[in-house]
């Protein structure tokens, strides 16, 4: 996956609570690979075009790290057209199946969220 | 150019905390060259990008080493070097002019301070890569420590605590220091280059030069060297 070009998609605000980033960001990533090996501005790029504002290499590289370990991820090095090459990362099996499982529980969540949050108030009742 | 040296001291900082927390050469090279693409990707400073560079370190949780390795295969043999060193100055005079090893405890403590600072050197190694003064103030106090133990030294057989035969203390001494110094050797040519940083994005790892093996072999015959001189010293004025 390469940095798109294209006219952005802009999902709203950029400036979520860090609270909602952080519990969101691991499956937002693996999203982001779910199309192809990506690299680190790659990822930057696509979350920031999707609205969910600018990752920092020190927020986006250490839970990456956690899922080469965790084997969700794995790293590849190619070289660079003339210059120094990149680091790719490309979702395992395991990761493929993390995201969709993720994926899955968070429609649950956020639809269960957004129905709550949508029943109407009862003002006054005991 | 501002960035470039602050980016410079950054990077510097990160290789020594990873190094610190003894992560293998290999994931050094591999975090400073993913780093350095996402810097050239964006063109945003380090500190901007990364945070602190303990905090980034930290953060990773790269795979490291046991910590009791470096321990248990550098910091206990140069412990051991230091106090056979000593002894053996201790026994070069009194060997060189046919007199007896005299000893008193007072002595003995100040001679005993150095081993005890470098022996308990992992509670506070941390502490003393970060803060300079910290380290200036311990090697201190491991100079005065020497100078103390000659101002201690008994004159005479009746102040000292023990009189033995200087000989083999100096031999013993001497034999420790030439042991560890071929274990060190041998044991730095296994393992050269083999912790070395090495950039994945160009394939190529800064190798040891040659003027670092040179350092590394000095280092390893350092008390033994020393003691020469020492001995040579002793038998030029006696």
């Amino acid at each position: 996956m390469e940095v798109s070009t294209s006219s952005p998609q802009v999902a709203g605000s950029v400036d979520w609570p860090s609270d909602w980033l952080r519990a969101t960001l691991g499956f937002l990533c693996l999203r982001a690979l779910s199309a192809g090996p990506s690299y680190g501005y790659a990822i930057i790029s696509e979350l920031e075009r999707h609205g969910f504002g600018t990752i920092k290499g020190g927020t986006l590289y250490p839970l990456l790290t956690r899922y080469e370990t965790a084997g969700l991820v794995t790293t590849e090095w190619r070289a660079g057209d003339g210059g120094p090459g990149r680091k790719y990362f490309a979702l395992t099996e395991t990761g493929r199946t993390e995201l969709t499982r993720l994926s899955a529980d968070w429609l649950r969540f956020s639809g269960a969220t957004t129905r709550y949050l949508d029943q109407p108030t009862m003002e006054g009742s005991s | 150019m501002i960035q470039q040296t602050s980016d410079k001291k950054w990077f510097d900082q990160l290789v020594m905390e990873l190094r610190m927390r003894q992560v293998h050469g290999s994931a050094i090279g591999d975090t400073i060259a993913s780093a350095k693409e996402l810097l050239r990707d964006t063109g945003q400073p380090a500190e901007k990008m990364f945070g602190p560079a303990r905090d980034y370190a930290k953060a990773l949780e790269l795979p490291s080493a046991p910590k009791h390795d470096w321990i248990c295969q550098a910091l206990w043999p140069s412990t051991l070097g230091l106090l056979a060193f000593l002894l053996f100055n201790q026994a070069v005079v009194p060997w060189t002019r046919s007199e007896l090893l005299l000893v008193s405890p007072a002595q003995l403590a100040f001679l005993a301070t150095p081993v005890v600072l470098i022996a308990f050197l992992p509670l506070y190694l941390d502490a003393i890569i970060r803060r300079i003064w910290l380290c200036v103030g311990l090697s201190g106090i491991g100079a005065l420590s020497g100078v103390l133990s000659a101002v201690a030294a008994p004159q005479n057989r009746a102040e000292a605590w023990l009189a033995v035969d200087p000989l083999p203390w100096l031999i013993g001494s001497a034999l420790v220091m030439v042991a560890l110094s071929i274990r060190n050797t041998t044991q730095s040519a296994l393992t050269t280059g083999h912790d070395d940083i090495t950039d994945p994005s160009s394939a190529t790892a800064k190798s040891t030069g040659t003027g670092i093996k040179v350092f590394v072999q000095i280092t390893n015959w350092l008390f033994p060297l020393l003691a020469l001189a020492m001995l040579g010293l002793a038998l030029v004025l006696r």
